[in-house]
């Protein structure tokens, strides 16, 4: 994505600004800084002030009720704690999967060489527990193609050794095996690069797009110039589509039109799947991307409904408010590469502690979880509410140390790292290849939707029959010579689907809200 | 191909020029036009200034010669009348085709609906006769998603109806279709769409060349600007690297690597692929364009020799010198889709002659062939140089009057219309899929190559002097995929590598 390495991470800064004083905050796909004062400290990112420039919404109690009242189950800790504080469209999505039980998640990764490191996972940890959650379908981009273009266009066309396209097919690859490693559930996970998927509808879709923003709109949201290569400026649209179910047919039961098979009876286009909206989680940096993405998506052939994002705040950085995670510093982070004894040095000797100088005055005036990073890091991945706020009052009132606190968090990190590298082990080429296999997903989604869909494709039942005769002229249904085979196909289907169709069933009448 | 239609035919001209000032001759892209004089007569264009300004090579007789000694076959008409006049590096190509017995020709075309008139269909004869004579392949493109952006950002972001991708894809089929009636052998030619084929190591060449391309470069040679959209200025990289024969493994017998069969020993290039030259017939004022290409064909990661080309000049409207065919206007050529009857009218009505004002001034000055109309066809189609030659001496001579070279004119054009509108009724859906299926192609090159080809693992014919997976696993990283990938093809390479230690073996005794 972008200059990121990953959705939901404070992105390493892509140009080297100097740190002046007295400098508002700035933040958008390649600078994450925050405000100066006069002494040259770098205050705490504003939130709220984000909030307001971007327009975006916060996340409310509200939200977080009507979460817990249609799936069931707790919000998520990460909800509740604010680290996802804000979002687009969040509540018509939860709409959505109340009436009509499904829609698709979206999250992605630029490949870099190297280990992942908590800014990444605990993100992509996220997702996952939306995705069980929810249960529902989730791809997963590796934008090899994008980081290949950013990097040669950083080195003014140059491309220099490691950095080649197939170099980062290679650390996308590697990437996948550690975001298997987190979990996915492999019947509803797509994985997928640039470098390999594009094609068929993706392609369709990236070419459609494309013909919606121009050089002005691509260099004003992502300060392109005239220096910099076409492969950049265009690439934009890739990641936008992505984010439309429309642009996988295998994963729904649909035909996808590709070399070498042209599937004869293929639509060019599946009405039905551009009805299903996406939610993506992502860090709040990444939100102009999404804007672009949002003010086209009902201009497409057929219109698609307004992606939804749900929005992080970036992850403290080991030494605190104001740092920055980085790949090239490794104690600014926990790296899922790292040994325990690794794990409990960065954190006793480079977690920003939010405790007093000495013992004594600890236990006098208590210290302040809210900066403290072992706390926030617990905070990450401790479920259990009250025992988490029971750590912040007994820290509060002086009667938990830094130390411990901060043995506390060391192992809880070294758990969480320990099976990761254990399960990392276990991901063979042949699991890889298999999340990144095309094909149908399996997912119920919510077990009682209010108005389920019969034209939309259902979790796991064959496409209404009506489908294919439902889209006249210009439907994409190919050329006359396909459009006969496929009259030809859809009639059989028609004689076996009246057989087995239900009373009220309508095809094509009742589709989720776009 | 951005706004001139075909590859060959003369583009229709953009903006509408006021035709009667003066003004010097322009062609690029997207404009044709000849000089204007003062008396705001649009002068024939000037070839010789064109050779100057592009810096192209003139094909000479020196080529020609060396062309029928290479192939042992006469040197192909267009290039004896002149029709194809320029060149850049056929000599090379000619060298190659010697030395190594192969290349690979690229031509293609924008979808647009409605019929191919003979501005479109007889450069693409041209191509078709070369791949006989030399027996190569040969790869037809067929860009829809270009139309497509062209379109939408002609209509400034609207789409309008009938210009959705879909519609040029279904376009791009009907002009397939078309262009197979024309009688291309199916065994040795590819066509695609890009909507269908884009993907695999065709992207990943494009996606190579486009970090090699600026905005401020593309801009300049296509005349973008900030307002237009994001696809059509990363478009020009998809035609460049279709002229790479390493954008289709599959022609050449060695994998690719696709949704969804992801072969997982496909190696991300194949490096002796990269050694192919390519041959690109097509009209002089593509030429900016393919400027592009050969600039950047040795910077890839894998270097390619840089595309040679063969440049025709514009043929000639119905209306004479100075005038274009046009899609648009049906008595400005000999569309495809003709009558004879009609063939018949607009040759009859709209061919501008040659000769003079009546008859007994034609016997007396006699006419000329040079600016005829119905004779500048026929040279586009009549074999015989000695016939067509006595053909021109005798309408000089005025023995021949306007109304007869016409009529043979007539006779030739209708015949070579019904034998296509016969082929076209041929054309099923299942023909045309069989010429877009990627697949092995099979043709013989030269028989005699200087350097013999040697054996190579999937024996396909002539890469260059280094058999397949030769000297490939030393230098670093080779596209060879990952870990797991390279155990695979090491497994797979240490059996080749026995066989052919036997084959050797067997050799030597």
């Amino acid at each position: 994505m972008a200059a990121e390495e990953a959705v939901g991470a404070p992105p390493a800064v892509a140009s080297q600004v100097e740190e002046k004083k007295g400098t508002s905050q700035q933040i958008d796909p390649y600078n994450v800084a925050g405000e100066v004062d006069e002494s040259g400290n770098i205050k705490a990112i504003d939130y709220d002030r984000l909030i307001q420039e971007f327009g975006v919404q916060p996340l409310t109690e509200d939200h977080l009720r009507r979460f817990e009242a249609v799936t069931g189950k707790k919000a998520h800790r990460l909800m509740r704690r604010k680290l996802f504080f804000s979002h687009r469209d969040f509540d018509k999505i939860l709409d959505t999967y109340e009436q009509y039980g499904t829609f698709m998640l979206y999250t992605g990764r630029g490949p870099s060489s190297g280990s992942m490191h908590l800014g990444h996972t605990v993100p992509f940890l996220f997702t996952k527990e939306l995705q069980d959650m929810f249960d529902v379908p989730l791809v997963i981009m590796l934008t090899d193609d994008e980081k290949y273009l950013y990097t040669r266009n950083k080195n003014e066309g140059h491309q220099k050794a490691g950095a080649a396209a197939d170099d980062f097919l290679d650390y996308a690859y590697e990437n996948i095996k550690d975001i298997i490693a987190l979990g996915f559930d492999p019947k509803k996970t797509f994985i997928y690069t640039d470098y390999e998927y594009l094609g068929g509808h993706f392609y369709r879709n990236v070419s459609e797009f494309e013909s919606l923003v121009t050089f002005n709109q691509a260099s004003g949201a992502f300060g392109f110039g005239n220096s910099t290569n076409i492969g950049l400026i265009a690439y934009g649209a890739k990641q936008c589509v992505a984010a439309f179910p429309s642009s996988y047919p295998d994963l729904f039961g649909y035909k996808d039109y590709r070399a070498p098979e042209y599937d004869l009876s293929a639509k060019r286009r599946h009405k039905p799947l551009s009805t299903i909206p996406t939610l993506i989680p992502c860090a709040i940096d990444q939100e102009p991307y999404f804007r672009i993405l949002r003010d086209r998506c009902d201009r497409m052939t057929d219109p698609h409904p307004k992606t939804a994002l749900i929005l992080s705040k970036f992850l403290t950085a080991l030494q605190g408010p104001g740092g920055k995670m980085s790949a090239s510093d490794p104690n600014s982070a926990i790296f899922m590469s790292d040994t325990p004894n690794q794990i409990k040095n960065k954190i006793n000797r480079h977690a920003f502690s939010g405790g007093r100088e000495s013992l004594e005055e600890h236990r006098k005036l208590g210290g302040n979880p809210d900066v403290d990073v072992a706390y926030t890091y617990l905070s990450y991945f401790l479920d259990d509410d009250e025992e988490l706020e029971e750590l912040a009052s007994k820290y509060r009132s002086g009667e938990l140390l830094t130390g411990e606190m901060k043995q506390r968090c060391i192992a809880e990190l070294q758990k969480f790292v320990g099976a990761f590298q254990e399960k990392r082990e276990g991901v063979t080429h042949e699991i890889m290849r298999e999340y990144m296999r095309p094909r149908r997903l399996e997912y119920q989604g919510n077990p009682n939707p209010t108005r389920p869909a019969s034209s939309a494709p259902p979790a796991n039942g064959v496409p209404a029959a009506e489908d294919a005769g439902a889209e006249k002229k210009g439907d994409g249904r190919g050329t006359k010579g396909e459009r006969k085979a496929a009259k030809l196909a859809a009639k059989k289907e028609e004689k076996m689907a009246t057989r087995q169709k239900a009373p009220d069933g309508d095809g094509g009448a009742s589709s989720p809200a776009a | 191909m951005t706004a001139p239609p075909p590859v060959g035919a003369p583009p229709a001209v953009e903006k509408e020029k006021d035709e009667r000032k003066p003004a010097k001759q322009k062609i690029d892209p997207w404009n044709v036009a000849g000089e204007v004089d003062e008396g705001g007569n649009v002068k024939a264009i000037d070839y010789d200034r064109l050779i100057e300004d592009f810096g192209v090579q003139p094909l000479t007789r020196a080529h020609l010669d060396r062309f029928e000694k290479v192939t042992g076959k006469p040197a192909h008409r267009l290039m004896r009348r002149k029709l194809f006049f320029s060149h850049r590096d056929f000599d090379k190509i000619l060298d190659y085709y010697e030395q190594h017995g192969q290349f690979m020709l690229y031509t293609g075309r924008g979808p647009s609906s409605g019929s191919m008139h003979l501005g479109h269909t007889v450069p693409f004869l041209f191509t078709k006769e070369l791949q006989e004579l030399f027996d190569v392949p040969l790869v037809i493109m067929l860009t829809d998603d270009e139309k497509f952006l062209h379109t939408r950002n002609k209509n400034e972001g609207q789409m309008k109806a009938g210009s959705a991708p879909e519609d040029f894809l279904n376009f791009a089929h009907d002009n397939a279709r078309d262009i197979i009636a024309l009688g291309f052998d199916p065994k040795k030619t590819f066509m695609y769409s890009d909507y269908e084929f884009l993907g695999g190591h065709f992207y990943r060449n494009v996606s190579e060349f486009e970090s090699m391309v600026t905005y401020n470069q593309a801009s300049g040679a296509f005349g973008f600007n900030e307002s237009t959209n994001i696809g059509l200025i990363s478009f020009m990289a998809k035609q460049c690297v279709a002229a790479f024969p390493s954008s289709y493994p599959d022609l050449f017998g060695l994998p690719d690597y696709r949704a969804p069969d992801y072969d997982s020993s496909a190696k991300r290039r194949h490096k002796e692929l990269a050694s192919i030259p390519c041959l690109i017939p097509c009209a002089i004022d593509q030429e900016p364009y393919f400027r592009m290409v050969r600039d950047r064909s040795e910077r890839m990661h894998d270097p390619h020799p840089k595309p040679a080309l063969i440049m025709s000049k514009f043929l000639t409207a119905l209306q004479g010198p100075g005038g274009k065919m046009s899609a648009s206007d049906p008595n400005s050529a000999i569309f495809m889709s003709d009558s004879p009857a009609q063939i018949k009218n607009k040759i009859n009505k709209h061919a501008f002659s040659g000769g003079q004002q009546t008859e007994e001034e034609h016997r007396r000055l006699g006419g000329n062939p040079d600016v005829d109309v119905a004779f500048t066809y026929l040279s586009y189609f009549l074999e015989d140089d000695a016939e067509l030659e006595d053909l021109a001496k005798r309408y000089r001579a005025g023995e021949i009057l306007t109304g007869e070279m016409k009529a043979k004119c007539i006779s030739f054009v209708q015949g070579f219309v019904a034998d296509f509108q016969k082929r076209r009724e041929g054309v099923t859906e299942e023909v045309m899929r069989e010429f877009m299926r990627p697949r092995r192609l099979v043709y013989g090159g030269n028989p005699n190559p200087v350097k013999k080809q040697k054996e190579s693992s999937d024996g396909w014919a002539g890469a260059g002097s280094e058999a397949v997976g030769g000297g490939e696993g030393k230098e670093g990283k080779e596209g060879r995929g990952t870990k797991g990938e390279r155990k695979a093809a090491k497994l797979a390479e240490k059996k080749a590598e026995k066989e052919a230690e036997k084959l050797a073996l067997r050799e030597k005794s």
